[in-house]
């Protein structure tokens, strides 16, 4: 069972760490990566695997990967 | 002009008070004019790690509020050359000491020394504010534990804020059989989910407490902590040594060596 515990405490720490920065509750960090990803499609077309939003101490990062070739 | 280097973690109990000794005497072999400063006002702990508790006579209080000149409440610690140590208040709280007056303190005594390490003490309020205000750089002191890479985060965060640019991260008490085995954040996740630069890792080594236990440095010791915090001093100075992380089974020859070593 405990196999594991790394993966766990990883994914609760990611979470912490997000709300912390964002000085926000656990949940709103979380709904903020889904409402960033909701606007922008409204102006570029954009699939969920080619984006992603990276949270530091300083920067919201919103990188994706735009047209295909 | 000294370098002065706070030493802080947000979390208690990760080994700051460790940390700051083991770093203090092992630049002072290493030749360099070192000063520790405890500045955990009634909570005074650097002079019992460092075997000097019986020596207090004035404390960093009566300096600043001007009882008693700084030559008479530094304490020289004969084992190690050019070591002082400016031990904390034991009955005063922390509203006794403004960052101004800590600041203004190191200011005045800087250029008198390499290096001046600050021991901090846990938490975010003011007596993180007086350590931090006349320091030049940090050190952050995480264990691979949730809690204290939290804290350290914010820590990271909140010295960022008070214009502290360079900031170090130490991960403590790193158990090497857990993270081989899967229940302990590796030095490699730790350091991924803080992004500050890594100055060592300390492996978790009961030479430690036996050696706070007699009030005895560990560093240049030949124990795991002992080298670990032998490596971090020269770092320290600007040597570019590479920050084992303990992830490469032992050898044969180190195993052998270890099971004379624990006799």
């Amino acid at each position: 069972m405990s196999a594991h515990s790394v993966n766990i405490a990883k994914e609760r720490l990611k979470n912490l760490l997000t709300a912390d920065r964002m000085q926000c509750a656990p949940e709103a960090a979380q709904r903020l990566p889904v409402d960033l990803y909701h606007t922008i499609s409204k102006y570029v077309e954009i699939r969920p695997e080619d984006f992603n939003i990276e949270i530091t101490r300083t920067d919201i990062h919103i990188k994706y990967m735009g047209e295909k070739n | 002009m000294g370098e002065v280097i706070v030493i802080t973690s947000g979390k208690g109990g990760v080994g700051k008070t460790t940390t700051t000794a083991n770093i203090g005497i092992g630049l002072s072999g290493l030749g360099k004019k070192v000063m520790v400063i405890d500045t955990d006002l009634g909570l005074r702990n650097l002079d019992v790690v460092m075997g000097l508790e019986n020596r207090i006579i004035y404390n960093i209080v009566d300096v600043i509020e001007g009882s008693c000149r700084l030559k008479q409440a530094l304490i020289k610690d004969s084992r190690f050359p050019e070591l002082y140590l400016l031990p904390s208040a034991q009955t005063r709280d922390k509203s006794s000491v403004s960052p101004e007056q800590m600041k203004k303190l190191i200011d005045d005594i800087r250029d008198e020394f390499d290096f001046i390490l600050l021991d901090c003490p846990a938490g975010i309020e003011q007596g993180f504010q007086n350590a931090v205000a006349g320091a030049d750089r940090g050190i952050v002191v995480t264990t691979p534990e949730v809690s204290a890479i939290r804290d350290a985060d914010r820590i990271i965060g909140l010295l960022e804020a008070s214009g502290i640019r360079q900031n170090d991260l130490i991960i403590n008490r790193l158990r090497i059989d857990m993270v081989r085995r899967g229940d302990m954040m590796s030095v490699d996740d730790v350091t991924e989910i803080l992004a500050v630069n890594l100055l060592g890792v300390i492996p978790d080594d009961e030479q430690v407490v036996i050696a706070t236990n007699q009030g005895e440095p560990v560093v240049g010791e030949d124990s795991l902590a002992g080298k670990a915090y032998a490596d971090i001093c020269r770092r320290l100075l600007g040597e570019e040594i590479p920050v084992d992380d303990y992830s490469k089974p032992e050898g044969f020859f180190e195993k052998i060596s270890n099971l004379f070593h624990r006799n």
